[in-house]
């Protein structure tokens, strides 16, 4: 038996998820090793087949990320044929995974029973934005209100400023948690052969990110919302240079690292100033700090900066653009991030593997975006045994569709 | 504990030791302790740095980051550096099925936690190492806290969009709240950690190098999408044409219509206003094009009203839009209570407080409620022979 390359190799997922978080969440699955089957419709096409006027996409997109070595397969889930279908791909599946608002499943006649009933010890995850119970189940949301129902949002922000929206690492976020999250049923079955519902509210994953404030919430006390600074270094934040729009980011955890910064800006009075001699003394000067850094920076440039601090062990990254992460030869040599191309997609960078295993070189990304329905050979005639002449006939009747 | 012997909660019998300085390390540990993994942290003498990481709880030394991190999770005490430090690491080794480590490179020798050392030591052990540029790769010796990780990936300089940038163009970009990064890190390791398990009865324990800067990155990949369809992202720019955070009175709202129906709605909710009746305005391009324009109406008909009526009415009329609630808010949110997403919480001193348990939920198995915070070395080291 030739080993597994993957870590997930001979799991399969049948993905009913849409949107971002759940796509997101079996792509990392995908990533791993799973085989995932995408189930979608030219009625209901996932987002990235359509243009996205509120992103300014006209058209739609040509590599989406989070359908990586994906199968798709068409079903038109309006039909009863269709749920019929997606039973029995269920039924062949370790995972199904879906992020509808919380009840679509079950009026599909997919629910986590129903499923049950077809594969006895079958796991559900389903994704959504406040979860299956309780009084908001039924609201319906993106990224930015994840962030803002789970407090997150409002803990963001300049001091004197509003909240601050999060973006699509919101939905990421929840994906990956999910990921985390079915794995952890797939060892349960494992022991104990038995099924699971997995309930994954993506506001509650906002939460999470702010569960040191929801301790001190608890206790009557008021978390502080701090911008960029910390609460016990400083300097600590993100400084100008002489760059426009380039900025430099700064930790400072000690007198020792302090030294080093001051050392490596020429600055040699300041680091025997008793105003900066002590981490307190430094955070009782924070303001009056950030004003000097601001000015010895002024002259100086931003990457140059950060790896002369970096050589001095000093926490210091340039503020990054997207052009400077695909530059990154660090970045690149990991399998973070790799050359991805096909035929009608020219060469770009995409997000690879997510973690490197010393005995697995096969996670990442082996395929691109699917076109709508491309894998129906294997899936339904392979898996399911549909004849071509059923598979005509259903197409025929729009079943799959 | 009163768990169903055959059944248990999803991670029963996994053993996991945590070596962690990082949120990250501790993070990667606290989701699998949620899970009902058995962790326990490996902690120098006087205690990992966490504990004393702010925020602290007023009134104590007690830190409710390490809290948030550490419930649910045993203690051991062991110097690595002293002489007997490698016989304790083994023998608290022995038995467990997954490793977390945050040591930087140049010190895991000394420390006897060199990956293959170890897997030659126990080769059925999951090794995962958690550093903030991962273990492999040119800047695998580089450094980084929070707030360096965060703009290593690039989100750094994406935020703040929308209101906040238009307010204070001329301020750096913003870091998100606390450890944003560092949990993303956590996550992964925790993903990457489960997936090396499920894979050890074929192939047997391996080493697994998991990156704070990669797991940002990853969460952050539609800009990379982005960048190679052509567009660079900056936050001037990324915000949602129309919609984003209006002042409301009492608080702010996050409104965001992206389909069509969503729009319709919200022109209803705002009361069918004039302005909205041009129907230039049914197309979404034009309403795009038309952004500033339509959140100038929008945030004037939102200060003369109060924020829990308007997420009421919105959501009664599908449209997505959610008050941004503090942490008592949330705390104390129906929704949450109703859903046992918070747990009492004993800390030291016989301070009781509440904790989240996990972001997420296991139906068939509801996950164990009550932690506590482990005081340091309250389970005694094992016995070197």
């Amino acid at each position: 038996m030739t080993p597994a390359q993957a870590p997930l190799c001979g799991v399969r997922i049948a993905d009913f998820t849409i949107h971002a978080a759940g796509p997101f969440c079996t792509q990392l699955l995908a990533q791993l090793g799973a085989q995932c089957i995408k189930v979608e419709s030219k009625t209901r096409p996932d987002a990235f087949r359509k243009p996205h006027a509120v992103y300014g996409r006209m058209t739609a997109a040509t590599f989406d990320q989070v359908s990586v070595n994906k199968l798709s397969v068409r079903l038109n889930l309006k039909q009863p044929e269709a749920v019929a279908l997606a039973k029995r791909l269920v039924s062949i599946a370790d995972v199904a995974a879906e992020s509808f608002r919380a009840g679509v499943m079950q009026r599909l006649g997919l629910g986590f029973q129903a499923l049950r009933s077809v594969k006895p010890d079958i796991i559900l995850l389903s994704l959504s934005s406040s979860g299956q119970s309780g009084p908001d189940s039924h609201f319906a949301g993106y990224a930015p209100l994840f962030g803002a129902w789970g407090g997150l949002g409002w803990m963001s922000g300049y001091s004197d400023g509003p909240p601050v929206e999060m973006r699509h690492v919101m939905d990421h976020s929840a994906g990956t948690h999910a990921a985390v999250a079915t794995m952890a049923a797939l060892h349960q079955r494992r022991r104990t052969g038995q099924a699971q519902h997995i309930d994954l509210a993506a506001r509650e994953v906002a939460s999470a990110m702010i569960g040191d404030a929801l301790i001190q919430a608890s206790l009557g006390q008021r978390p502080e919302r701090t911008g960029n600074a910390h609460l016990s270094m400083a300097p600590h934040g993100v400084y100008p240079t002489r760059e426009p729009d380039r900025w430099l980011t700064l930790a400072v955890r000690n007198d020792d690292e302090w030294r080093a910064l001051a050392q490596e800006l020429n600055q040699p009075s300041a680091s025997s100033d008793p105003r900066f001699a002590s981490a307190d003394a430094r955070l009782h000067h924070r303001a009056e700090l950030d004003a000097l850094l601001a000015r010895w920076l002024a002259t100086r440039s931003a990457e140059a900066t950060a790896e002369r601090l970096q050589r001095a062990g000093v926490c210091a990254h340039v503020s990054w653009n997207m052009q400077d992460v695909a530059g990154d030869a660090h970045l690149r040599a990991r399998g973070a991030t790799t050359e991805v191309s096909a035929p009608g997609i020219a060469p770009r960078l995409a997000v690879g593997a997510p973690a490197r295993f010393s005995k697995m070189h096969d996670v990442g990304i082996r395929r691109l975006t699917p076109a709508l329905g491309q894998d129906e050979d294997y899936v339904f005639g392979e898996l399911l045994g549909l004849t071509s002449a059923q598979r005509a006939d259903l197409e025929r009747r729009e079943v799959i569709s | 504990m009163a768990e169903d012997p055959v059944q248990g909660p999803p991670l029963a019998g996994c053993r996991v030791l945590e070596h962690s300085r990082s949120v990250a390390a501790a993070y990667a540990g606290r989701l699998l302790a949620a899970m009902g993994a058995g962790v326990v942290m490996l902690e120098p003498p006087g205690g990992t740095p966490l504990r004393r990481a702010p925020p602290l709880l007023e009134g104590t030394d007690q830190s409710a980051l390490f809290a948030y991190l550490s419930a649910g999770k045993h203690s051991v005490v062991c110097d690595l550096l002293a002489p007997h430090g490698r016989c304790t690491l083994e023998r608290e080794l022995e038995g467990i099925d997954i490793l977390i480590d945050d040591t930087p490179l140049g010190r895991r020798a000394a420390q006897h936690l060199d990956p293959q050392v170890l897997s030659q030591r126990f080769p059925a052990l999951v090794h995962v190492s958690v550093l903030p540029f991962g273990a492999s790769g040119p800047k695998a010796d580089w450094d980084g806290e929070e707030v360096n990780l965060l703009h290593a990936a690039g989100e750094g300089f994406l935020l703040p969009n929308g209101l906040s940038y238009e307010l204070f163009p001329e301020r750096p970009p913003l870091k998100i709240y606390g450890h944003f990064s560092h949990y993303q890190g956590g996550s992964m390791a925790a993903l990457a950690a489960l997936a090396a398990w499920w894979a050890a009865p074929a192939a047997g324990g391996q080493y697994v190098d998991v990156s704070v800067q990669d797991a940002v990155l990853s969460v952050g990949a539609f800009a990379l999408q982005r960048l190679g369809d052509g567009s660079l992202e900056h936050r001037a720019t990324r915000s949602f044409r129309y919609g984003g955070v209006f002042e409301a009175r009492g608080g702010f709202v996050e409104l965001l219509t992206l389909e069509d129906r969503q729009w319709t709605a919200l022109v209803e909710l705002l009361g069918r206003p004039a302005w909205a009746q041009d129907d230039a305005l049914r197309d979404p391009l034009e309403r795009s094009r038309r952004g500033a324009e339509i959140n100038r109406h929008i945030r004037a008909w939102m200060l003369r009203h109060d924020v829990d009526d308007i997420v009421r009415w919105a959501q009664e009329r599908g449209v997505p839009a959610a008050k941004y609630r503090t942490p008592a808010d949330v705390i104390r949110g129906e929704h949450e209570r109703s859903r046992g997403l918070f747990a009492p919480l004993r800390l030291g001193g016989g301070l009781q407080a509440e904790v989240l348990v996990a972001p997420f939920q296991f139906r068939c198995t509801p996950l164990e409620g009550a932690m506590s915070v482990p005081a340091i070395g309250e389970r005694p080291a094992e016995p070197v022979k």
